[in-house]
């Protein structure tokens, strides 16, 4: 690979996306990192940490203060939590490795100056953006209800940046079909 | 690093897209799927083995939505991770494969592989159209295996290849 500073060329090699967005992609793999260790080291203590706070909201979660049903809302919405945090780990690897490949594409790929910023730019913050979604999810969870910490994470997070991240991929695999067509 | 042909870089962006955009519509559309699903199991019955009980009835027609869903479900999850394969694996092709014959057999294999994802596709159309079991297998058979054994052959390939050039490598500082 070769350092990305001017307009992309015919070369046959790839160039480097901007620093930048590297940084962001490897940072989110590291959190990635880090989130999979923590649900790991750390599950009694979340799962404690969920459970109080969801015994203080009742009417949010409707605990009828009879154990047996309680205990089964407790449980359903803990096994959401946990599988947010999961989420969040899967997706933030992939995601990382995804800004990654689709910026070094984009940086080599694309002749327009201004189209490669704007599209190294999405590919970078939506893809870093996405992957947090499921861990303000899973953190709202015990504070909201299982309903609206989905909607919110969804609305705040999960459609404008897995949004940007789509219609980034799609223009991508367009510019790379035009430049095919270049004889 | 080299870049390899346009056309396997376009591959390798478009499954990256369509596993994106499959999981976009999974959690987008649950609910049109799931009515998609019913539907064609009710235009499916004797695949599905439907008997008019309901509560028989109503099991079946549950896990062969579950395994649809769970089709689209690993659609996702592989097309994300098949278009990342092809790209790394076809770049290391590019980059130390010797001989433009042998670069193109690998390309063309990883770049079946990388269509592995699309059997999941399939997968979950033909459990919805051919009952779960018929569809499974189906899928499995003529969709699912050739891709993978396609995707492994490459991978192999590639792995000898950077035997090759590692045992060069040595040579050549050696000589």
């Amino acid at each position: 690979m070769s350092a990305s500073s001017g307009p992309a060329d015919l070369a046959r090699t790839w160039r480097l996306p901007p620093p930048w967005a590297l940084l962001a992609a490897i940072l989110l793999i590291i959190c990635a990192e880090v989130g999979g260790a923590s649900m790991a080291r750390f599950k009694l203590e979340i799962a404690r940490w969920a459970r109080s706070l969801m015994l203080a909201r009742p009417d949010v979660h409707g605990l009828v203060g009879v154990r047996d049903v309680d205990e089964r809302i407790l449980d359903e919405a803990l096994v959401k939590v946990d599988a947010g945090l999961r989420l969040f780990h899967l997706h933030a690897e992939g995601m990382g490795l995804v800004i990654i490949v689709t910026t070094t594409v984009a940086a080599t790929l694309v002749a327009s100056g201004r189209a490669r910023t704007a599209l190294i730019v999405l590919f970078t913050v939506g893809g870093a953006g996405y992957p947090l979604g499921y861990l303000l999810w899973s953190g709202l969870i015990p504070v909201v209800g299982l309903t609206r910490a989905k909607v919110i994470a969804e609305w705040l997070i999960w459609i404008p940046f897995g949004g940007t991240t789509i219609v980034a991929l799609w223009w991508l695999a367009g510019a790379v079909a035009l430049r095919l067509r270049r004889p | 690093m080299s870049r390899p042909p346009l056309i396997v870089v376009l591959l390798a962006v478009v499954i990256l897209a369509l596993g994106e955009t499959g999981g976009a519509s999974i959690s987008q559309l649950r609910p049109a799927i799931e009515r998609y699903a019913a539907a064609r199991i009710a235009a499916n019955r004797d695949a599905h083995g439907l008997s008019g009980s309901a509560e028989y009835d109503d099991e079946v027609r549950e896990r062969s939505t579950y395994t649809a869903e769970a089709g689209l479900s690993f659609f996702h999850t592989h097309a994300e991770g098949m278009g990342l394969v092809l790209f790394f694996a076809s770049t290391l092709v590019a980059s130390v494969v010797p001989g433009r014959p042998l670069r193109a057999l690998l390309y063309v294999l990883l770049s079946l592989g990388a269509l592995f994802p699309l059997g999941y596709l399939a997968y979950g159309i033909a459990v919805l159209e051919l009952g779960r079991e018929s569809g499974v297998e189906l899928a499995e058979r003529w969709v699912l295996s050739p891709l993978g054994l396609s995707a492994m052959a490459g991978l192999v390939g590639l792995a000898v290849a950077l035997l090759g050039a590692m045992r060069r490598g040595r040579e050549s500082v050696a000589g």
